[in-house]
C-alpha cells in the first residue's frame, strides 16, 4: 500500500509482511477460540488493528526494522500460543500459586540490563537508558531485548497475587482518628517498597516511562483491592515528591519537563522532538497525508515512542482518534472481564492487565500530544520493539483466558 | 471491589476522552498553524515540490519561473533580479512570501497531489494546475525607472491614469530576492539589518514630506472652492509673516515671486512661491484643505494589491488656533506625509478628469494553454475634484514643466506637466519630487519621483534640479512606447 502510494507496485517484500501480519494474527485468534471458546472475542482483532497500522508505519519509516519486526510478531504469537497452551488445564489459578517466583523472576529481569558488558549475555546502554539485554556470540550481536517488558507482566501477575491474598486485611483494619479513617501502618509498607522499586528504576536504568507506569498501576491495583483512596492520595503525593526531587536532580527527567512546558524555547534542543510531533500531527489533519505520502521521518526515532505521531500525520485525525478508541475498547473489554471475574485474584489480574494496556497507552499518547510530559515508553502493539510486542501478546492472551473463566 | 474497578474504569475513560479533545485541537483546530510554521520543514518541502506558474511583464518579459531540478523539486528564479523585487517579491523557503508571490500564492501555485485531501478537492472540481501571471508593469519603464534613479535612493511610481494599470513601481536600492531563496539565513538577514533599508518599498511603504509638491492639492482645493483661479493675484512680500507667530515664509532661495508687487497664482505655482501658497491656504481654511486633500486619497487605505502605507494630513481641527500650521501645510511641509504612490495618483487625478483609478498590478492570469483566466477591470476609486479644476491644473502644471521649476523634464514631442517638490528634512539634506504628467495624442502617463535626500546632490539639491530629469527619463522611455496597447501581446 505504501509502495503503492509512492508510485511503485506492491513487491514481495510488502506481501511477506501483510502475510505475516495475517498469520500472526489470525493463527492465533484462530487458535483461541478453539482454546478458549468462551472468552470475548474482539480483543485480538482490535490489538491486532493497531498492530497494523503500526507496522505499516514502520515499514514506510524504517524497511530494516519492520523485516526484524515481522520476526518478533511470529515469534510473539508462538510465544502466546504457548502460554495459552500452558494455561488450557489448570487456567488461570496456576498463575497465583507461582506468585513469589514471578515476583523473583520480574526482578532479576528488572536488573538484568545492569549485566556488564563483557559477558556473553550483556546489559546495553541505548538513548541514555540501560534497559537492554544482548545476547552476544561467536563474536557477533545475536538478539536484543528489553526484559522490562516482560518483569512488567509478572509484576502484574505478582500483585493481583499479593493483593488478593491480603484482601481481607485492606478491607478491614482501618484505624479511625476521629472521621478520619486511616489505614495501618503495616498496610502501608507495600506502598513504600512499590515507591522505592520504581524510583530505583527510574534512577538507575533511567527509564522514567516504565517508572511511572509501574508506580500507577500498583497504587491503583492496591485502591481496587482495597476501596480505600486514601492510598491513592498517600502514593500521589510520594510520586509527586519523587518526580520534583528528580527534577532537581537528573538532568533527564527536567529536560523532558521544560520540553513539555515549552517546547519552542529550545526548538532546535530538548523541545525539537516533541515541537517535530506537534508539526506531524497539525500537518495530518483531518483526513491525513495517506499512508506513505506524509513526512513523519522528519521526528527523531519516529518509529518507538512516537510512533503515533508518524500514525497520526498519515491517517489524520479520522484515523489517530479510530486508535485511540480501539485502546479504549481494549481497556473497556478488559474491564468488563474484571467484573465479571468470579474471585478477587482474576478481578485484580484482569484489572492490572487492563490498566496496564490503558495507562500506557495514556501515558505516551499523552506524551506525543503534549497532554503530559514525554515519559518515554513504546505505545502498545503498533512500536517497534520485539520485547514489548511478546508482553502485550501474552498480556492478550491472558486477558482471553480469564475472560473464558468468566463465572456464568 | 467492582465499585473501584469501575472508578478506575472510568478515571481511564476520562483520560482517553481528554486525549480525543486534545488531539482534535492539535490537528483540528491548531493544524493549520503548525502545518505552516516555518521551522516544519514539510512546508518547505511542500513548496519545493509545488509548481509556481510563471509572472511576467506587459511586454512577456519573464520575471519569475519555476524551473524543474533533476530531483523534481522545483526552483523559483527571478531572471531580472533585483528589478521587480518590490513588486513581484520572492518566495523564499525561510523567509516566507513577499510581493506577488504572496498575495497571488492562490494562484501561482499548483494544488498539492496524491494526498487524500487533494483527491477530494479534485472531486470537488477544487484543483488545479498552476497560473500565471501578466503584469502591468512595462519592463521598458521599469528599467528606465532603475536606470535613471541609479545608485540614488529614491522611488518611481507610474501609471497610466485612464485604466490605473501600474506601468513602474520601482524603490531604490534594491536586492536581489536570489539572495534570499537559499538554504542559508546569512544573506537575508544582512538585508535586513543594512542601514540603506534595500528590503524597505519606498513606493509604497514609506511616507516623506511632499514640499512644493502638495501646491497641487492647495490649488485643487482653492480652484475648487472658487477662491482663486489662475490668474488670481496676491501680495508679493520677501517674506510672509505668519498671523500669531514671528515665524516666517520665504521662498525657496530668498526674494519674492517675480518682480512685481503681487503675484498670480500661475507664476506662483510656476515658480512654486512658498509665500503666496502659504495665503492661499489661510484664506481658504483647514475645513476646504483638508477635504480636498481626503478626496485625494489622503488618510485613506488606497486599493492595492501589495501592502503600502496610508499618507497623512492632519485634521481641520488642528488648525483650528494654527493659522502658520496651515499655512507650511498649504507649502507641503509640517505634519503631511505622502508616500510616492499616493503623489502618482494624485498626478493622475489631474491627468484625467480629476477622477482616480484603483492602482493595479496584474492585468491578466492566464493558464498553461496560455487562455486568460481573469482579467483586470479598471475601476474608479476617488473623485478627487472635477474635471475642470482638473483641466486648470494641467494648465499650471505644464507652465512649471514649460518655464519654471520643472523645465529639466521636458520631453521632445511630448506635453509634460508637474510640480517639483524639495521638501526640507530637519538636520539632512531635502527630499526631492517631481509629480506631473504627459501626453502624447490620446495617450497619457501619471507619475511620481521621489529622491531621498538630494539624491547624488545632498544639500544642493532641488526638485528640478535632481527629481524632474528622472521623470524626464521615464516620459522619455514611455514616449518611445506609446501607444502601450501596440506593445503589449494579446
Amino acid at each position: 500500500m505504501v509502495n503503492q502510494a509512492r508510485g511503485g507496485s506492491l513487491d514481495a517484500q510488502a506481501a511477506l509482511t501483510g502475510l505475516v501480519l495475517v498469520i500472526a494474527w489470525g493463527g492465533l485468534h484462530l487458535a483461541l477460540r478453539r482454546l478458549v471458546p468462551r472468552a470475548v472475542p474482539y480483543l485480538l482483532p482490535l490489538a491486532a488493528l493497531i498492530c497494523a497500522v503500526g507496522l505499516v508505519e514502520i515499514y514506510r519509516l524504517d524497511f530494516h526494522q519492520a523485516t526484524l519486526q515481522r520476526w518478533w510478531l511470529l515469534v510473539a504469537s508462538g510465544l502466546a500460543l504457548l502460554v495459552s497452551l500452558g494455561l488450557r488445564s489448570n487456567g488461570t489459578a496456576v498463575l497465583r500459586r507461582y506468585r513469589y517466583l514471578f515476583l523473583t523472576a520480574a526482578l532479576i529481569l528488572l536488573a538484568a540490563p545492569l549485566l556488564p558488558s563483557t559477558l556473553p549475555l550483556r546489559g546495553v546502554e541505548l538513548n541514555g537508558s540501560r534497559l537492554w539485554l544482548r545476547l552476544h556470540l561467536f563474536g557477533r550481536d545475536l538478539v536484543q531485548f528489553q526484559p522490562g517488558e516482560i518483569a512488567k507482566l509478572l509484576l502484574v501477575i505478582f500483585l493481583a497475587g499479593y493483593l488478593s491474598d491480603r484482601q481481607p486485611e485492606l478491607l478491614s483494619s482501618a484505624k479511625s482518628w476521629g472521621r478520619l479513617r486511616l489505614p495501618q501502618p503495616r498496610q502501608l509498607l507495600p506502598v513504600a517498597l512499590a515507591w522505592l522499586a520504581s524510583m530505583g528504576v527510574m534512577v538507575y536504568q533511567r527509564d522514567l516511562g516504565a517508572s511511572l507506569l509501574l508506580f500507577t498501576v500498583f497504587l491503583l491495583l492496591l485502591y481496587v483491592a482495597s476501596g480505600r483512596a486514601a492510598h491513592l492520595a498517600l502514593g500521589g503525593l510520594l510520586f509527586m515528591g519523587g518526580t520534583l526531587a528528580a527534577y532537581q536532580m537528573f538532568g533527564h527527567a527536567a529536560a523532558r519537563i521544560d520540553a513539555w512546558l515549552d517546547p519552542w524555547s529550545d526548538f532546535e534542543g530538548s523541545g525539537y522532538q516533541l515541537a517535530q510531533s506537534l508539526f506531524a500531527l497539525g500537518s495530518g489533519s483531518l483526513s491525513g497525508s495517506g499512508l506513505g505520502l506524509g513526512r513523519p521521518d522528519l521526528i527523531p526515532v519516529a518509529s518507538t515512542d512516537f510512533i503515533f505521531s508518524a500514525v497520526a500525520e498519515e491517517i489524520g485525525l479520522a484515523g489517530a482518534i479510530g486508535i485511540v478508541v480501539s485502546y479504549a475498547l481494549l481497556v473497556a473489554a478488559g474491564i468488563g472481564i474484571a467484573l465479571r471475574a468470579r474471585d478477587p485474584f482474576r478481578k485484580l489480574l484482569a484489572t492490572g492487565l487492563s490498566l496496564v494496556i490503558g495507562v500506557q497507552s495514556l501515558l505516551i499518547l499523552g506524551g506525543v500530544t503534549r497532554l503530559l510530559p514525554v515519559t518515554g515508553i513504546s505505545l502498545p502493539w503498533m512500536s517497534y520493539g520485539g520485547s514489548a510486542l511478546v508482553a502485550n501478546m501474552v498480556l492478550l492472551v491472558l486477558l482471553a483466558r480469564l475472560s473464558h473463566e468468566e463465572a456464568r | 471491589m467492582n465499585t473501584s474497578i469501575r472508578r478506575t474504569a472510568a478515571g481511564l475513560l476520562v483520560g482517553f476522552l481528554l486525549l480525543v479533545l486534545n488531539l482534535t485541537y492539535l490537528q483540528a483546530i491548531a493544524g493549520p498553524r503548525y502545518r505552516d510554521d516555518l521551522r516544519n520543514r514539510r512546508v518547505q518541502v511542500a513548496r519545493a515540490e509545488t509548481e509556481r506558474g510563471p509572472i511576467l511583464s506587459r511586454e512577456g518579459v519573464v520575471l519569475a519561473q519555476s524551473r524543474i531540478q533533476s530531483d523534481g523539486s522545483f526552483l523559483r528564479v527571478y531572471p531580472e533580479g533585483s528589478l521587480y523585487a518590490h513588486t513581484v517579491g520572492f518566495s523564499s523557503l525561510l523567509f516566507g512570501d513577499r510581493g506577488l508571490e504572496r498575495t497571488r500564492a492562490q494562484q501561482l501555485a499548483a494544488s498539492p497531489s496524491g494526498t487524500i485531501s487533494a483527491i477530494i478537492d479534485s472531486l470537488l472540481g477544487r484543483a488545479r494546475a498552476a497560473l500565471g501571471l501578466r503584469l502591468t508593469l512595462s519592463h521598458t519603464l521599469q528599467t528606465a525607472a532603475a536606470v535613471a534613479l541609479g545608485n540614488q535612493t529614491g522611488a518611481v511610481v507610474a501609471l497610466d491614469p485612464t485604466t490605473g494599470e501600474v506601468l513602474a513601481y520601482y524603490s531604490s536600492p534594491m536586492f536581489d530576492p536570489a539572495l534570499l531563496l537559499g538554504e542559508a539565513s546569512a544573506p537575508g538577514d544582512a538585508l535586513e539589518a543594512d542601514p540603506t533599508q534595500p528590503l524597505l518599498d519606498r513606493a509604497g511603504y514609506a511616507t516623506y514630506a511632499p514640499g512644493s509638491a502638495f501646491k497641487i492639492i492647495t490649488a485643487a482645493a482653492g480652484l475648487e472652492a472658487g477662491s482663486i483661479n489662475s490668474g488670481s493675484e496676491f501680495p508679493n512680500p520677501e517674506q510672509l509673516a505668519l498671523p500669531g507667530s514671528s515665524a516666517t515664509i520665504s521662498n525657496f532661495g530668498g526674494g519674492r515671486c517675480g518682480p512685481a508687487d503681487t503675484a498670480t497664482v500661475a507664476d506662483a505655482f510656476r515658480l512654486s512661491c512658498n509665500t503666496v501658497f502659504a495665503q492661499v491656504a489661510m484664506e481658504l481654511g483647514a475645513e476646504e484643505l483638508v477635504a480636498r486633500a481626503e478626496a485625494a486619497g489622503f488618510n485613506q487605505a488606497i486599493p492595492f494589491e501589495l501592502a503600502v502605507l496610508d499618507s497623512a494630513i492632519p485634521s481641520a481641527e488642528s488648525f483650528a488656533n494654527d493659522r502658520p500650521g496651515l499655512g507650511q501645510t498649504g507649502i507641503g511641509q509640517r505634519d503631511l506625509r505622502a508616500t510616492p504612490l499616493q503623489m502618482a495618483l494624485v498626478a493622475a487625478a489631474v491627468a484625467t478628469d480629476g477622477s482616480i483609478m484603483n492602482p493595479y498590478l496584474v492585468e491578466e492570469v492566464f493558464t498553461a494553454s496560455l487562455q486568460v483566466r481573469e482579467r483586470a477591470e479598471p475601476r474608479v476609486w476617488k473623485r478627487a475634484m472635477s474635471p475642470g479644476t482638473a483641466a486648470a491644473l494641467r494648465e499650471l502644471m505644464l507652465g512649471a514643466v514649460a518655464s519654471g521649476t520643472g523645465t529639466r523634464a521636458q520631453v521632445d514631442g511630448v506635453s509634460v506637466g508637474g510640480k517639483t517638490g524639495t521638501a526640507e528634512v530637519p538636520g539632512g539634506a531635502p527630499h526631492a519630487w517631481f509629480v506631473g504628467f504627459a501626453t502624447i495624442d490620446d495617450e497619457s502617463l501619471a507619475l511620481a519621483v521621489l529622491v531621498e535626500s538630494g539624491g547624488a546632490l545632498g544639500e544642493e539639491a532641488t526638485g528640478g534640479s535632481v527629481a524632474a530629469p528622472i521623470a524626464g527619463a521615464i516620459i522619455s522611455a514611455w514616449s518611445q512606447i506609446t501607444p502601450l496597447h501596440l506593445s503589449s501581446p494579446e
